[in-house]
């Protein structure tokens, strides 16, 4: 069997961004997108750690931690506004974000 | 240290704000930014103090991941001068936010530490940190009206397609580091020289994409554009301001840094894409802007035919192009700061951003009609004012590239079509304040000393930009010098 090698890690990531990217097109729960797109960031992270390790370089790892922290720091946000949203509209669902149409 | 003092004076004024706020009365906390905006003009003086050493060279810190050269200078005095014309403009809009006023400012001042680490990174992750910074200070500054659904609409659009276009950044510079080994724009571009076939890999060219997609959101250029027309009228107005002025200006020195030191010679490879986004992203912004009423969505629009006109610097390729750029944000920045301080002021009293509110507007403040008739005439590229001077620089540079490909010639002839359509709309806004039929309000609009200032300095920039032009594009010449590709040879890449 074949050891596990760059180009394994680089297609799991490859896929979990799609699949993020697809459920960020696809879901119409807000809540799900914010969770595909965290899988999109995660699916980076897999990838930045992979280049790390097999190219024997720490700044990809460092860069992890930094979209680790961003990453919570915008959670912490988007989550606060999609609850005010709720309050204010009793619904999370992308077809009720119609105020602006002309 | 000494490179980021400015950054660090910002920081400290935002938490001095937010510590101030305390101390302070409920009917006076508004007054914070106008303190706010005083002490970021002494910070815009001090640095015309502080930062002498960028006259020899630039100066590095952090392992190299911070740069300051001409250009991040350029940049950051270009934010400073925006936060404190937005400051004075968010104390008129203050009687519209219900609680938190003094944390409005402060956001306000730490997206400005954002943007001014954005116009010293020279290295992927400062590019992440700081463009994220950006991002999460504006999904609170566009959803600030709580109360307001649009606001919070606003805001949870950008929210969603900002963290989208984070993600697609943040894959790109894996991408790139994995194939260059390298986070550093010098190193990369050095990685690129040493070894020319990496410029053919295609995982490489497939990140510097990804990464062009993450900047190419924040410019609001086509295809990535889509969010811009919601957010900008949903958003307070101040916000709206701050975001067309300073998010697209981030977007764009980022893009200015990763296109012309970090990747030069997919860059020199890539001017077709250039040429077409640039060209379809005036197109856009300019035919969907005919049908407006709202002000705020008007601008919204004109915002992206913008962001194509500032593209055109990118695809001349030329060091003529990216001094355009410069010059052609300096007059942007006061042109669309005159305008939403315009809005602010005359929607004060109403809750519509319609066209409408604009009828006799001469009758009720001669000052607001007059700016905002300079704002429309120089973003319409009417001589003698400063849109006119920006546009004529751009398409010269543009020009001067056509004996190398004939596709500049059809991109000078969008633009100028692009130009032409955007007349009428621009327009519209000036026969909405003269000539308007059904005028029922005629009570004058009182506008504070501050709010009067701002619109003074503006319309006197856009009026210095638009007749003087030689200082200005000195100065942006020079700061586009920190551009110049030094490696040799970069250019015999692909033979």
């Amino acid at each position: 069997m074949k050891p596990v090698g760059l180009e394994h890690y680089l297609v799991v990531s490859g896929l979990l961004f799609c699949l993020g990217l697809w459920g960020v097109i696809v879901r119409r729960n807000l809540l799900i997108i914010y969770m595909s797109l965290e899988l999109m960031l995660n699916a980076a992270n897999l990838a930045l750690v992979a280049f790390s390790r097999f190219n024997n370089k720490l700044d990809g790892q460092v860069m992890v931690f930094f979209v680790i922290t961003v990453a919570a720091a915008e959670v912490a946000v988007g989550l606060a506004l999609i609850v005010a949203l709720y309050r204010k509209k009793q619904s999370a669902h992308v077809e009720d974000l119609t105020t602006m149409k002309s | 240290m000494n490179l980021m003092i400015l950054e660090l004076a910002v920081v400290v004024l935002g938490l001095g704000i937010l510590l101030g706020d305390l101390w302070t009365a409920a009917h006076q906390k508004h007054l914070l930014g106008y303190a706010a905006a005083a002490l970021l003009g002494v910070i815009l003086l001090a640095s015309f103090f502080g930062l002498e050493q960028v006259g020899s060279g630039p100066a590095y810190a952090f392992n190299n991941m911070l740069v300051l050269d001409g250009l991040a200078v350029f940049f950051k005095r270009f934010f400073l001068i925006a936060a404190i014309l937005v400051l004075l403009m968010s104390v008129e809009f203050s009687n519209r936010i219900q609680s938190g006023i003094s944390e409005f400012y402060c956001l306000i001042l730490f997206a400005l530490t954002g943007m001014m680490f954005a116009a010293s990174a020279n290295d992927f992750i400062m590019v992440f940190v700081a463009l994220e910074l950006i991002s999460v200070t504006f999904y609170v500054l566009n959803s600030f009206q709580r109360n307001r659904l649009a606001s919070l609409e606003a805001g949870i659009k950008y929210l969603i397609l900002s963290a989208l276009s984070a993600a697609f950044l943040v894959f790109g510079i894996a991408l790139v580091f994995g194939t260059t080994t390298f986070t550093n724009f010098a190193d990369i571009q050095r990685a690129l020289v040493a070894n020319p076939a990496l410029a053919g890999n295609g995982l490489f060219l497939l990140g510097v994409l990804m990464i062009i997609v993450g900047l190419g959101f924040k410019i609001a250029a086509f295809p990535f554009q889509i969010w811009a027309p919601d957010v900008y009228q949903g958003s307070p107005t101040p916000s709206t301001a701050f975001l067309a002025v300073g998010s697209k200006a981030a977007g764009i020195v980022l893009l200015l840094r990763v296109l012309f030191v970090a990747v030069p010679a997919v860059t020199q490879h890539w001017s077709k894409l250039l040429i077409i986004i640039s060209a379809i992203t005036i197109l856009y912004g300019n035919l969907c802007a005919i049908p407006q009423r709202n002000l705020k969505r008007l601008l919204g629009y004109s915002s992206i035919s913008n962001a194509g006109y500032l593209l055109l610097g990118f695809a001349a390729l030329s060091q003529a192009g990216k001094a355009a750029i410069l010059y052609y944000l300096a007059g942007y920045l006061f042109t669309v700061v005159a305008a939403f301080t315009v809005i602010c002021l005359v929607t004060r009293d109403r809750d519509s951003d319609d066209i409408t509110v604009l009828a006799g507007l001469h009758r009720r403040s001669p000052l607001l009609a007059m700016a905002l008739t300079m704002a429309m005439v120089s973003l319409a590229g009417i001589p003698p004012l400063a849109g006119f001077f920006g546009k004529f620089l751009l398409l010269k540079a543009v020009v001067e590239q056509g004996a190398t490909n004939s596709a500049y010639y059809w991109l000078v002839g969008i633009t100028v079509f692009g130009v032409v359509i955007s007349l009428y709309y621009y327009f519209g806004v000036i026969r909405a304040i003269y000539w308007s039929k059904d005028v029922t309000d005629f009570s004058p609009i009182t506008v504070s000393w501050p709010a009067k200032l701002s619109l003074v300095v503006c319309m006197a920039a856009i009026l210095y930009l638009g007749l003087l032009p030689g200082k200005p594009l000195k100065l942006s010449e020079d700061s586009a010098l920190a551009l110049t590709t030094p490696v040799s040879g970069s250019k015999q890449l692909f033979h």
